[in-house]
C-alpha cells in the first residue's frame, strides 16, 4: 500500500506533504514523495535544492513512516512524472496540494493538479493551504 | 596501457592541431601563389604578413600536437548554463545543426519568414521543447515579426518567398 | 576646459529625447544579458551589429554602451543570488555576494553591488573624460611604427597574459589573423585566400564573424552541456541597505574604483585582477575580518566597484587608440568599421559629437541603470524562468537574421555555421575566443601599419625601430613574453616559502607579483581565497 505526494516547496505543497503523511500513518502505508521538473529552465523554484532535501528527510525521519523521495528530471511535465511514480508503486491515493487560481490563468497555465485530478488511476485527494 | 588510454582520449584534440596545420599550410600555399611584381612603394607586399600568420600557426600547430601527446588538455570553457560532468550531447547538437542547414537550404526559395519560423522551431524541438503548438506560434510571431521589423524599421527586404505578394 | 564644454555639448546631443530611448533599451537589455545564463554584452551587441545599417552611428553606439555597463549590473544580481557567476569578472562577488543572500542579506549584498557599481561607474567615466584626451593627444604624436609596436603589444598581451594555456592563446590568435587575411589586399588588390569565390573577395564580413563565433559557437557549446538540474533563486525583496551597511561600503566602493579603472584601460588588464586585488585588500583593511568567507558586505562592495570601473577604463584605449582589451569592446570596435569609422586618436578631431555623446551617455546609462535596478531586482530574477529551449532557439534565430541582413546571401550563413563549428570546437578544446576576434579585427590595421612603417624606410627594417615609443613598447613585448618564463624558472629553483605572516611583504610587492601572473600568488591568510579563485578564474568572459 503506497500514498503518493506531489511535493513542491510552497505552502499548498506543505498542506498536501501534511496531510500526506498522517494519510500514510492512518493507513499504515509507504509514502512516497516526488519533486519533479522538467530540468527546462535555468532557475525552478519548485524543484528543492540540497539543503531543502535535507531538511525534508529530516522532517520525514522524524515522522513514524516508511518513505521513499524521488527528484525526477527528466524533460516531461511534473503531472506525468506523478502519474508514472502513482503507476509504479501501485499507489492508493494520490495528495496534491491546490492553488487558487483564476479561469483565465488557468485557461494560459494549464494545470498540473488538473491533469492528475483527470488523468489519475486511483483516488486523487486535493488539499490548500492553510491559512 | 594507462598512457595509451590518455594518449587515445586527447586524439580529437589532435585533430584541432591538424586543422591548425592545415590553415597555416594553406595560407603559405595561397600566398607563395601570388605573384606581385617588387614595388618601390609597397617593400613589404602582400606576401609577408600570410608568411608569418602560416608560419605562426604551423609552430602552433606542431607545439599543440607534442603537447596533446605528452597528455596536455585544453581546459573545456565552463559557464552559467554549462554542466561540463556528462560529454558533448551530440542529440542535441546534430538537430540542431540540422535545423540551421535546412534554413539555409529553404531560405532563398521559401523565404525567411517560413525558413526562420522552421529555424526557430526545430531548434526548440531538438533543444528538448515538446509543446509543439505553443512553439509554432511562437516561431511564426518571432519571424513574422522580424520580417517586417526589418522591412519598416531597418529597410531591409527579407526574401519573402513562397509569401511573395501575400506580405 | 575644453573638455568640460565639448562633454556638455555631449549630454545635449544625448540627451534628446530618441537618444535617451536608445540608452534606456540599451541599459534594459544590457541587464537582461546580464541575468539571463548563457548571453553575455558581446553576444548581444553582436547579435544588434544589424541596426548598424537604419540607426545613425551616435544611437547605436549610445544603445551598445548601455548593454555593456548594463551587463555589468545584472551579472552581479545572478552571481549574489544563484552563485552562478557568468564571468570571470563576477566571481569575487560571487564569494561574499552569495553567503550574505543565503545569510538573509541578499537585499543589502543587492543594493551595495548596484549602488556601487553606479559610484564606480560614473567615477570611472569622469576619469576616461580625464585621461582620454590626454592619451589622444600623445597618440596623435605617434607614427606607423609606434602603432605597430602598441597593436603588437596589445595582441600579445591579450594572448600571452589571459587564458590558462598561451600555446591555445597563440593557436587561437593565428586563426584569427588568418580569418582577418581573407579578401582581396588594400593596397596591391592581390587576392588573398579566396579560392575563386567571389563572395570572399570583399573578405569575410566582421558581423559574421563575431556572430559565428560569439552567439552560434556559444549556443552550440550549451545546447551540448546544458545543466540540466535547475537552481532556484534566493527570495529577495527590495534591494536597501542600513546606515551601518552605507558606512561600510562606501570606502571599498572608492578603493575598487581606484584598481579597477588601470587595469581596464591596460590591455589584457581585464577585471579578473583587480576584482581579486579589490577582495584582499577589503578582507586585510576590514574591522570585521571574521565575516569574511560568511557574507562580508566589504567583499561584494570593493570588487563589484573595481569590476565596473574596469568596464570604464577599456572604453579608454577603445577610443582613444582603438584598441579593444576586451570581447565586448572588439565587438563595439567591429561595429565602427561597419560605419567605416576608424577607431583611433583621430576620431575625437573627426567624429567629435559622436564621441562626446557617446562618454555622456555613459554617465546617463549608469544614473538609469541604478534606477532600473534597484527597485526592480526581483522582477529581474524573473527572467531566469525563461525555458531554456526558446532562449537558445531565440539566439541562433536572431544569429542566422543579422548574418543574413549583412548580404542578404545564404552563402554568409554557411560561413556562419562553419566558424560557428569553429566555436564551438575552441570551446570543446579550451582555445580562448577573445584573441581570434583581435586578430580578426587588428590583423589588417597590423598588416597596413607594417606597410607604411617599412615603405618610409624603403623596406629596411630598422625603420620599425625609429621611433623611441616603438622601442619602448617592443622592450615591454619583451618582457610580456619573457617574463612568465622566468617567474616559472625562478620558481622552480626557489621554493615557495611557507608561513610567511601577512603584511610581511610589502603590498606593492605582492600586488605586482599578483598581477603579473594573474593572481597566483597563496601566502598565509590569502590562501583561501587564492584558492577559490584560482578555481573560477578559468572561467572566461561571457560573451
Amino acid at each position: 500500500m503506497t500514498v503518493l505526494v506531489g511535493y513542491i516547496p510552497t505552502p499548498e505543497g506543505a498542506a498536501a506533504l501534511d496531510r500526506a503523511i498522517a494519510e500514510a500513518r492512518s493507513r499504515s502505508a509507504k509514502l512516497v514523495v516526488v519533486n519533479a521538473s522538467r530540468g527546462d529552465v535555468f532557475v525552478d523554484d519548485r524543484f528543492v535544492q540540497s539543503d531543502g532535501v535535507e531538511a525534508l528527510r529530516k522532517r520525514l525521519d522524524g515522522e513514524d513512516v516508511a518513505y521513499e523521495l524521488f527528484q525526477p528530471i527528466g524533460g516531461h511535465d511534473s503531472a506525468d512524472e506523478v502519474l508514472d511514480a502513482a503507476e509504479q508503486h501501485g499507489a492508493e491515493l494520490i495528495v496534491i496540494g491546490l492553488r487558487r487560481r483564476t479561469p483565465v490563468g488557468k485557461l494560459i497555465m494549464g494545470s498540473t493538479a488538473q491533469r492528475i485530478l483527470l488523468q489519475a488511476e486511483c483516488a486523487v485527494l486535493a488539499v490548500k493551504a492553510a491559512k | 596501457m594507462n598512457k595509451l588510454a590518455s594518449r587515445l582520449k586527447g586524439r580529437a584534440e589532435l585533430g584541432l592541431a591538424a586543422l591548425l596545420g592545415a590553415v597555416g599550410v594553406i595560407v603559405i600555399l595561397d600566398a607563395a601563389s601570388l605573384t606581385v611584381p617588387y614595388s618601390q612603394a609597397d617593400p613589404v607586399g602582400p606576401k609577408t604578413m600570410p608568411f608569418i600568420i602560416g608560419g605562426l600557426l604551423l609552430v602552433c600547430a606542431v607545439l599543440l600536437a607534442i603537447n596533446v601527446l605528452r597528455g596536455g588538455q585544453g581546459e573545456a570553457e565552463g559557464g552559467e548554463d554549462v554542466d561540463l560532468s556528462h560529454p558533448s550531447d551530440w542529440r542535441t547538437v546534430l538537430p540542431l545543426v540540422g535545423a540551421f542547414v535546412l534554413n539555409i537550404l529553404l531560405i532563398d526559395t521559401v523565404g525567411w519568414v517560413i525558413s526562420g519560423a522552421l529555424l526557430f522551431w526545430g531548434s526548440a524541438w531538438a533543444l528538448g521543447s515538446r509543446r509543439y503548438v505553443r512553439d509554432a506560434i511562437i516561431a511564426v510571431v518571432l519571424s513574422l515579426g522580424t520580417f517586417y521589423g526589418f522591412y519598416l524599421g531597418l529597410g531591409i527586404n527579407l526574401p519573402a518567398g513562397l509569401l511573395q505578394g501575400v506580405l | 576646459m575644453e573638455t568640460f564644454d565639448l562633454l556638455m555639448q555631449g549630454f545635449s546631443t544625448a540627451a534628446t529625447p530618441m537618444n535617451l530611448l536608445y540608452a534606456f533599451i540599451g541599459v534594459l537589455l544590457g541587464t537582461a544579458v546580464g541575468v539571463l545564463p548563457g548571453i553575455g554584452p558581446a553576444m548581444a551587441v553582436a547579435l544588434l551589429l544589424p541596426v548598424t545599417y537604419a540607426l545613425e552611428p551616435t544611437s547605436a553606439f549610445i544603445m551598445f554602451a548601455g548593454i555593456y555597463y548594463g551587463g555589468m549590473f545584472g551579472g552581479s544580481t545572478t552571481s549574489i543570488l544563484l552563485n552562478t557567476p557568468g564571468e570571470s569578472a563576477t566571481v569575487i562577488t560571487a564569494i561574499e555576494g552569495h553567503k550574505m543572500a543565503k545569510a538573509g542579506r541578499a537585499a543589502q549584498a543587492l543594493a551595495t553591488a548596484a549602488i556601487g557599481s553606479f559610484v564606480a561607474g560614473t567615477i570611472g567615466t569622469a576619469l576616461l573624460v580625464a585621461f582620454t584626451p590626454m592619451v589622444v593627444d600623445f597618440a596623435v604624436s605617434l607614427g606607423s611604427p609606434s602603432y605597430l609596436a602598441i597593436m603588437v603589444l596589445a595582441l600579445l598581451a591579450v594572448t600571452a597574459v589571459l587564458g590558462a594555456s598561451k600555446l591555445r592563446g597563440f593557436a587561437s590568435l593565428g586563426l584569427g589573423l588568418a580569418i582577418g587575411l581573407v579578401g582581396a589586399d588594400k593596397i596591391t588588390g592581390q587576392q588573398r585566400l579566396v579560392f575563386g569565390q567571389p563572395l570572399l573577395v570583399d573578405g569575410l564580413d566582421i558581423v559574421v564573424v563575431a556572430v559565428a563565433i560569439f552567439a552560434v559557437g556559444e549556443a552550440l557549446w550549451i545546447a551540448a552541456h546544458l545543466r540540466r538540474k535547475p537552481l532556484s533563486t534566493i527570495p529577495v525583496g527590495r534591494p536597501w541597505m542600513g546606515k551601518q551597511d552605507w558606512k561600510r561600503s562606501w570606502k571599498p566602493w572608492l578603493r575598487g574604483t581606484a584598481y579597477g579603472y588601470p587595469f581596464g584601460a591596460l590591455p589584457a588588464g581585464g577585471a579578473e585582477v583587480p576584482t581579486f586585488l579589490s577582495y584582499v585588500t577589503e578582507k586585510k583593511l576590514s574591522k570585521h575580518p571574521e565575516e569574511f568567507g560568511h557574507g562580508a558586505i566589504e567583499g561584494v562592495a570593493g570588487p563589484e566597484a573595481a569590476n565596473n570601473a574596469s568596464a570604464a577604463g577599456t572604453l579608454t584605449p577603445m577610443l582613444a587608440l582603438g584598441l579593444p582589451t576586451n570581447a565586448t569592446a572588439a565587438v563595439m570596435l567591429a561595429a565602427f568599421t561597419q560605419y567605416g569609422i576608424q577607431p583611433g586618436p583621430l576620431l575625437f578631431d573627426s567624429e567629435p559629437e559622436l564621441v562626446w555623446a557617446l562618454i555622456a551617455s555613459l554617465f546617463i546609462g549608469n544614473t538609469l541603470l541604478l534606477l532600473i535596478n534597484l527597485p526592480l531586482a526581483p522582477v529581474w530574477a524573473k527572467l531566469l524562468q525563461i525555458p531554456r529551449p526558446y532562449l537558445y532557439a531565440g539566439i541562433l534565430f536572431f544569429a542566422t537574421l543579422g548574418a543574413y541582413a549583412v548580404n542578404l546571401q545564404a552563402f554568409d550563413l554557411v560561413l556562419l555555421l562553419v566558424l560557428g563549428a569553429l566555436g564551438f570546437a575552441m570551446r570543446r578544446f579550451g582555445l580562448p575566443v577573445l584573441p581570434l576576434i583581435l586578430g580578426v579585427i587588428l590583423g589588417p590595421r597590423v598588416e597596413e601599419e607594417l606597410r607604411q612603417s617599412l615603405q618610409l624606410s624603403a623596406g629596411d627594417p630598422a625603420g620599425l625601430f625609429s621611433e623611441p615609443i616603438a622601442v619602448g613598447t617592443y622592450i615591454l613585448v619583451a618582457l610580456v613574453l619573457l617574463l612568465p618564463l622566468a617567474i616559472s624558472a625562478f620558481k622552480r629553483f626557489r621554493p615557495q616559502p611557507q608561513g610567511v605572516p601577512a603584511g610581511a611583504e610589502s603590498r606593492d610587492e605582492v600586488s605586482a607579483a599578483e598581477a603579473r601572473q594573474g593572481a597566483t600568488v597563496a601566502s598565509g591568510p590569502r590562501e583561501t581565497i587564492a584558492g577559490e579563485y584560482q578555481q573560477q578564474h578559468d572561467h572566461k568572459e561571457k560573451p
